[in-house]
């Protein structure tokens, strides 16, 4: 196959500011001519930047949908993209604002708006790990061959995601820890917001800071001070701060896995300077001081801090670039009943794949049971690990217990979506062409990785067919 | 000390000899008896790509992780003439299987198993086989008209195996691949039956032109052993083309190599031959021509 490009756009809207980023991927066969196709992306170049704004509110507790459907609008008449031409892409909403009530009827509405194409998502989890893989902590990990662990400090959350020394994401964390929890105007240097959990936080140190009042770096610092504690806390360091619990967002790190290395991205991974500069509140926040507290803290005394690709993109970036993979070559599908969206995974159990035919029918419909809500039954993605080097039996073994376990989604004619971790897609998918009812509308692939709670979208076919676009959304980890 | 006194001393010093070891000898049959029946462990079926034979290394992690990417011997300690006696058993050992890949025969039931029509090359034995590449390449009158006589003529498609440099490869991966490839050409609306398969023994890849022109099909498919190295003694490949003829260039052939249960595993790589038979037969083209073809459909 000739190589083949996406088109492909990430959108970010953050506690404090929204951005958009438009990338391009390229499709290469990297296998010789002689070989059977292997299909990856072999490059990933950030075409436009947008302007990085402030997330538009409507009312402290809403998010002014149409002026983020303005922005989105403006900035691809100013790359000069038409909106027809996406193929791809994911909007996340992250922070503070993915608790805003009309959140995820938000994002709903812009991922139509933005492409045909384009995801949305949200959860502290997978924001850890598009930031991590935005910041390019994968790759440092694996160059370094290190568990190296991003910390993405935003306005509202520090998102953790930690890196083994292949470049996986083994774990991930959130913590309410951010530079804009406290507000403060930049030519008064009053306090204008305070966030409900750093209310808590100054009530039980006992000290005086509240909203209207004039402030000074001084007498910030204790706060600061709590927050930094929580971030060295966040990986194993330092005396535990009463308040870690407290910051928690919806659970920290494993604390058995090792940490070696560290980068930092997000808004606040631009302020790790040594001196505080002479304007501190030049941003109307507390992350000049929250940056230079981390740059003074045990993080960077016992752990190596290596750079990292992006700071306060890294996000959006990584939503743009690192949340498409590719599967291709070795499939088979039939094409009109791409794209295909948010369909959860189903794992069936290693040690049941390898039970007779019938055996592994029942246990595939048990399965698929648990699934039904409401009584209503709706459709699921099969995953599979597979064989490395199946025999003939093997696949047809597996093929009669799919088609026969997935009996009650044939009935309703749902599409049969089977996912495989080893490379077998192929023989497996006409196994299932000649077992299932004439016509009937399939997707087989392999080299996808996807565990039970993971969600995932099937793109439109790419480079003549030989390839699908995948992103596999990770809400739940751990 | 006088001659019978001096006789009598010889005498029971060599009785007392042979008493010492008539009791070893007795004791050793005892051993003899106490054999154990475990089997040495089968050197070749240690993973190379983890067998890692530095004594202190300074980073094994780091190491191990380099020779997960290579079946290339790394990590071995020692090398040139020194070899620790593992690794140069062992190298020994694949060396051997690379050899006895290339002069053992297919076995015989094998072929008679699967229902394929059984025939030879003008080769005579596995040393005329190994020198004349020729012969390797042609069929005599007698086997032509065993073709004609058995086989479907002028069918779409042509399936042949042939031993070629490799038996090990054809018995590992023939019994898989021949259904998979058949399933996968249902998807098609192709088919072949496996009494029309053409059993080659001591064939060349050019075998296959000989067969075009006497069957008179669309496409051949020739599977064939490859030369044995020392990381796989089981490595197929298949060699399709539209109308071959002989004397044909070589890049009219199309190949998918590498089949073997560490490279494209017999049942995808199956699956995968089916498509390209497919995709052959609609664009009648082969080789270098046929990606040119499928480039320019794009």
């Amino acid at each position: 196959m000739e190589d083949d490009q996406i088109l492909s756009v990430g959108i970010d809207l953050g506690t404090s500011t929204t951005q958009l980023i438009l990338s391009r991927l390229t499709v290469k066969n990297f296998a010789s001519a002689f070989s059977v196709p292997r299909i990856n992306i072999s490059k990933k170049e950030i075409i436009f930047q947008s302007d990085i704004i402030f997330t538009p509110l409507s009312s402290p507790t809403k998010i002014d949908a149409e002026a983020i459907k303005k922005f989105v609008t403006e900035q691809y008449k100013k790359a000069n993209i038409d909106k027809q031409a996406i193929q791809m892409g994911a909007v996340i909403i992250t922070g503070e604002t993915a608790r805003k009530e009309n959140s995820s009827s938000v994002t709903e509405a812009l991922s139509g708006y933005a492409g045909d194409f384009v995801v949305a998502t949200a959860g502290p989890d997978l924001e850890s790990i598009i930031a991590g893989k935005g910041a390019g902590t994968n790759i440092v990990a694996k160059r370094q061959r290190r568990s190296v662990v991003n910390i993405d400090v935003g306005g509202g959350t520090s998102n953790l995601g930690l890196f083994n020394d292949d470049g996986e994401v083994i774990d991930t964390a959130c913590f309410d820890v951010g530079g804009r929890l406290i507000r403060i105007s930049k030519e008064n240097h009053q306090i204008t917001y305070i966030s409900p959990k750093v209310e808590q936080l100054i009530k039980s140190l006992k000290i005086d800071i509240r909203v209207g009042m004039r402030v000074t770096a001084e007498q910030l610092q204790p706060v600061v001070d709590v927050l930094t504690q929580i971030l060295e806390n966040s990986i194993g360091l330092g005396n535990r701060s009463p308040y870690f619990d407290l910051f928690i967002t919806n659970h920290a790190l494993h604390p058995e896995k090792k940490i070696d290395g560290v980068t930092f991205s997000g808004g606040v991974a631009d302020c790790l300077n040594e001196e505080l500069p002479r304007d501190e509140f030049r941003f109307g926040d507390i992350g000049l001081l929250l940056g230079q507290a981390v740059r003074h803290s045990a993080i960077f005394k016992e752990k190596t801090v290596y750079p990292s690709v992006e700071t306060i993109r890294a996000t959006v970036v990584g939503a743009g670039s690192h949340t498409t993979d590719v599967t291709g070559s070795t499939i088979a599908y039939t094409a009109d009943i791409l794209p295909i969206r948010n369909l959860p995974i189903l794992k069936i159990a290693k040690s049941d794949e390898s039970l007779a035919a019938d055996a592994l029918a029942t246990s595939i419909s048990e399965k698929i049971n648990w699934y039904k809500v409401q009584n209503e039954l709706s459709n699921v993605a099969l995953a599979l690990v597979g064989r490395r080097s199946p025999s003939f039996a093997d696949i047809q073994r597996y093929a009669a217990g799919i088609v026969k376990g997935a009996q009650i989604l044939l009935v309703k004619h749902e599409p049969l979506i089977v996912m495989v971790h080893e490379d077998m897609a192929k023989a497996l998918g006409q196994s299932l062409f000649a077992l299932l009812p004439s016509k009937y509308p399939f997707v087989c692939i392999d080299s996808v990785k996807v565990e039970n709670g993971d969600y995932i979208d099937l793109g439109a076919p790419i480079a003549n067919g030989e390839v699908l676009p995948v992103i596999v959304k990770t809400l739940v980890f751990g | 000390m006088n001659e019978p006194e001096l006789k009598s001393m010889i005498q029971d010093i060599l009785a007392e000899i042979t008493d010492e070891q008539g009791k070893t000898v007795s004791s050793n049959s005892t051993d003899t008896n106490d054999v154990s029946d475990e089997v040495l462990s089968d050197i070749s079926e240690i993973d190379l790509k983890k067998q890692f034979l530095v004594p202190n290394p300074h980073d094994k992690a780091g190491y191990l992780k380099i020779k997960s990417f290579t079946p290339a011997r790394l990590g071995m300690w020692r090398t040139g003439t020194r070899y620790k006696t593992a690794s140069i058993l062992r190298f020994r050992a694949d060396h051997a299987a690379a050899q006895d890949a290339v002069f053992s025969d297919v076995d015989p039931e094998l072929p008679k198993k699967m229902g394929f029509l059984e025939t030879q090359t003008t080769c005579e034995s596995k040393d005329e086989y190994l020198t004349r590449p020729d012969r390797g390449r042609k069929f005599d009158d007698e086997m032509i008209k065993k073709i004609k006589d058995s086989v479907t003529s002028h069918p779409k498609i042509q399936m042949v195996v042939g031993d070629g440099l490799s038996s090990a490869a054809i018995e590992a991966n023939i019994p898989d691949i021949i259904p998979a490839i058949q399933q996968g050409l249902k998807v098609y609306g192709l088919s072949f039956e496996t009494k029309d398969v053409i059993f080659v023994k001591y064939a060349r890849v050019g075998a296959e032109d000989h067969i075009g022109e006497i069957t008179d099909a669309d496409v051949v498919c020739m599977l064939v052993g490859e030369r044995p190295g020392l990381v796989t003694a089981k490595s197929m490949s298949a060699y399709i083309a539209y109308k071959p003829t002989i004397g044909m260039a070589e890049s009219k052939r199309t190949v998918v190599s590498n089949i073997h249960d560490g490279g494209l595993p017999a049942v995808e790589a199956g699956a995968y031959i089916a498509e390209m038979l497919d995709k052959m037969l609609r664009l009648k083209k082969s080789g270098i021509e046929l990606k040119a073809a499928e480039n320019a459909e794009k």
